[in-house]
C-alpha cells in the first residue's frame, strides 16, 4: 500500500473533496467542455483573460475521478498571473510536479485532463 | 478432454481444477498475484485454446480454400471443421455462419448490408438506450444516411434496467429493425428474447441480436431465442482477438450482398465486373483466419467440456456473493441492472459516490485485482443515468471466492482511503 498513500495522500484527496476555483465564472474570456472519451471524465475550464493573454481568473466544474478533479483543482490555483504563452508550454512533468507524485500510464489522462482542456481553451480564446 | 475433470462430483464446477487450465492465472503482474475480474471485456484463454493454434500453425498452415497440394488440402479440413463445430456450439447450420473478424464487424455487416438494401427514408430503427456503442452506431450511421428514425427503448433512470414493456409502444412506429444486445455488458440483465421476438415478429419486423456477453457465460441455442440476426465476439469466449461472427436467417443472408470484395469471395471476376460466390464465402473476403477459427472451435470444446449450464450457475454463484457484500463494504453502492435474485449473466457494474471508479480500479490494481472502470463503451447510458463512470466485476469459470476475497479487501482500502 505504499505507493497507493503517495496517490491518494491527503492533499490530493483534500483538493478532491473540496475543490479549490469550482464552480463558474461571471463573464468568462472563454468556456470550454473537455472529455476523456475513454474514461468518460468531464471538466469545464472558464478563463478570464485580460488584453494582454494574462490570466485574471479561472473556474472549473465537472465530474470524475480524485486525480482528474485534484489536479485540476491544483492547477488553477497556479493559474492566475500566467501568460496565456506560459500555460501552453506547461506539459505532462508540470502537472506531476503539482501532483507531487508519479501518476501511472494508466491515469495519466485522468491528471492531464485539466490542463488540457485550459490549453485548448486558451487555443479557443485566441481564435476570437 | 475428459468432461469431468473441471467438476466437483455434483456437476458443479470447481474453479481451482478450471484454473490450471490457464496460465496467466498463475503469473503475478507488477509483483502481485492476478485476480481477474475483467472477462466481459476479455475473457482468457485456456492453455488448449492456445494449443490448437500451435498445432494448426505448425502441422497444416497453408491457404485454405486454394492450394491444390495436400498440405492446403488439410489446411481447409481444419478450417471447415472449426467452422462447423462453431456453427454446431450455437445450434445452427454452418451455412448460415458467417466468421468476420469481431463482433463489431458482424453488426456492420447487418446493418450496412441488409439496412442499405432495406432501410430507407422515415423507415424506423429501434435500438435500446443500453446497447454496446458498435450495436448503436452502425444503426446511427445507417438512420443518418437514409433519412430513417432511430427510436430508443428507453431504461429506467436509476438502475439502467431496459424497460423493455415500452417496446410495444414503440412497434406502433412498424419498425424496419429491432436490434438489442442478449445481455447488456454494463448491466449483466438478460434479455427476454423469445419474448421480444415474438412481439418484434407480430409487427413484422426483423430482431438483430448482439450475443457478445451472452455465448461464453450460459446456453445459448441461436434457433430457440426467436432471432434474425446474431453477432457474437471469439475473445470473449476464450478465442483470439481476431475473431467473430453473424448467424443470419438463410433467406435474409441469401439476399444480403457483401460490403466487402476481394479474393475468396468471388465466383468470376472479368475486368469490368465480377459474380460473387454462393453462401457465407460471399461476406468473407479476403483469406480467412483460418488460425483463429481453429483456436475458437477449441474455445467452444472447452466451453462444452465445462458445460454451459455449469459456467452460468458458477458465475452466478460468484456474482450472487458479489451483490451480497458490495453493500457491506461500501455501504452507498448503487448497483445497476437486475436487482439481487433476478438472473443476470456474467457482470455486475456499481458505482459509489465516495469513491469514483477509476480511483476504484486503481486501488484494487495494488491488490492484483483488475476490473473495469469507465462508460464500458456504452456511453448515452451513462448519461441517462448522470454517471461519468461505473466500475464493472465480471466472473468467469476461473472465478474462486479468493479473486473475491482481494476485491473486497481491495474496495475496504478504497473505503478506508477516501473516508479519512
Amino acid at each position: 500500500m505504499g505507493g497507493m498513500d503517495d496517490l491518494y495522500r491527503e492533499q490530493i484527496l483534500e483538493h478532491h473533496r473540496n475543490p479549490h476555483n469550482h464552480g463558474t465564472l461571471e463573464t468568462p474570456s472563454v468556456s470550454l467542455d473537455g472529455r476523456n472519451p475513454s474514461c468518460g471524465d468531464v471538466i469545464t475550464m472558464q478563463l478570464k483573460l485580460n488584453d494582454a493573454g494574462i490570466i485574471e481568473d479561472v473556474a472549473f466544474s465537472g465530474r470524475g475521478c480524485a486525480i482528474s478533479q485534484a489536479s485540476a483543482s491544483l492547477l488553477t490555483d497556479e493559474l492566475r498571473g500566467k501568460s496565456a504563452d506560459e500555460i501552453v508550454g506547461l506539459g505532462t512533468p508540470y502537472v506531476m510536479e503539482l501532483l507531487g507524485v508519479e501518476v501511472g500510464p494508466a491515469r495519466v489522462h485522468c491528471a492531464l485532463l485539466g490542463l488540457e482542456t485550459t490549453q485548448k481553451a486558451i487555443a479557443r480564446w485566441r481564435e476570437r | 478432454m475428459a468432461g469431468g475433470s473441471w467438476h466437483h462430483a455434483d456437476g458443479r464446477i470447481n474453479p481451482e481444477l478450471v484454473r490450471a487450465e490457464f496460465p496467466i492465472l498463475a503469473t503475478t503482474p507488477g509483483g502481485r498475484p492476478l485476480h481477474y475480474l475483467d472477462s466481459a471485456a476479455t475473457a482468457q484463454r485456456p492453455k488448449r485454446v492456445v494449443d490448437a493454434l500451435s498445432e494448426f500453425l505448425f502441422t497444416a498452415n497453408a491457404n485454405p480454400h486454394r492450394g491444390a497440394y495436400t498440405l492446403g488440402a488439410a489446411a481447409t479440413d481444419a478450417y471447415e471443421g472449426a467452422r462447423n463445430r462453431i456453427a454446431e456450439f450455437l445450434g445452427v447450420p454452418a451455412s448460415e455462419l458467417v466468421m468476420l473478424g469481431s463482433a463489431t464487424e458482424a453488426l456492420n455487416l447487418v446493418a450496412h448490408s441488409w439496412g442499405r438494401a432495406n432501410i430507407g427514408r422515415a423507415d424506423v430503427i429501434v435500438v435500446t438506450e443500453a446497447e454496446h456503442h458498435a450495436n448503436l452506431i452502425p444503426w446511427q450511421q445507417i438512420a443518418r444516411d437514409a433519412d430513417a428514425d432511430l427510436e430508443f427503448i428507453p431504461v429506467d433512470d436509476h438502475t439502467g434496467e431496459i424497460l423493455w414493456d415500452r417496446l410495444e409502444a414503440l412497434l406502433k412506429l412498424r419498425p424496419k429493425i429491432v436490434a438489442v444486445g442478449h445481455v447488456s455488458n454494463v448491466l449483466g440483465s438478460i434479455a427476454p428474447l423469445a419474448e421480444i421476438a415474438a412481439h418484434v415478429h407480430a409487427a413484422g419486423a426483423l430482431l438483430a441480436v448482439d450475443g457478445c456477453q451472452a455465448v461464453a457465460n450460459m446456453p445459448v441455442n441461436i434457433p430457440s431465442l426467436g432471432a434474425d440476426f446474431y453477432a457474437f465476439s471469439a475473445h470473449k469466449m476464450g478465442g483470439l482477438f481476431s475473431g467473430g461472427g453473424l448467424w443470419a436467417r438463410a433467406d435474409l443472408l441469401a439476399a444480403m450482398a457483401p460490403i466487402e470484395t476481394g479474393g475468396d469471395m468471388i465466383r468470376e471476376v472479368r475486368l469490368r465486373d465480377a459474380t460473387f460466390a454462393d453462401g457465407t464465402q460471399r461476406f468473407e473476403a479476403g483469406t480467412p483466419d483460418a488460425s483463429g477459427t481453429v483456436a475458437l472451435a477449441a474455445a467452444c470444446d472447452f466451453l462444452d467440456a465445462l458445460g454451459r449450464q455449469a459456467i452460468h450457475d458458477h458465475e452466478t454463484l460468484m456474482l450472487e456473493r458479489v451483490l451480497r457484500e458490495l453493500p457491506e463494504v461500501l455501504p452507498d453502492v448503487r448497483i445497476l441492472g437486475a436487482p439481487a435474485g433476478t438472473e443476470r449473466a456474467g457482470l455486475v457494474s456499481f458505482s459509489s459516490d465516495l469513491v469514483h471508479a477509476h480511483d476504484l480500479a486503481t486501488i484494487l490494481d495494488r491488490r492484483g485485482v483488475a476490473i473495469r472502470a469507465g462508460h464500458h463503451c456504452a456511453m448515452p447510458l451513462h448519461e441517462q443515468l448522470e454517471l461519468s463512470a461505473t466500475a464493472r466485476v465480471s466472473v468467469a469459470p476461473y472465478t474462486n471466492d479468493t479473486d473475491l476475497d482481494a476485491l473486497f479487501e481491495g474496495l475496504r482500502d478504497a473505503r478506508t482511503i477516501f473516508e479519512r
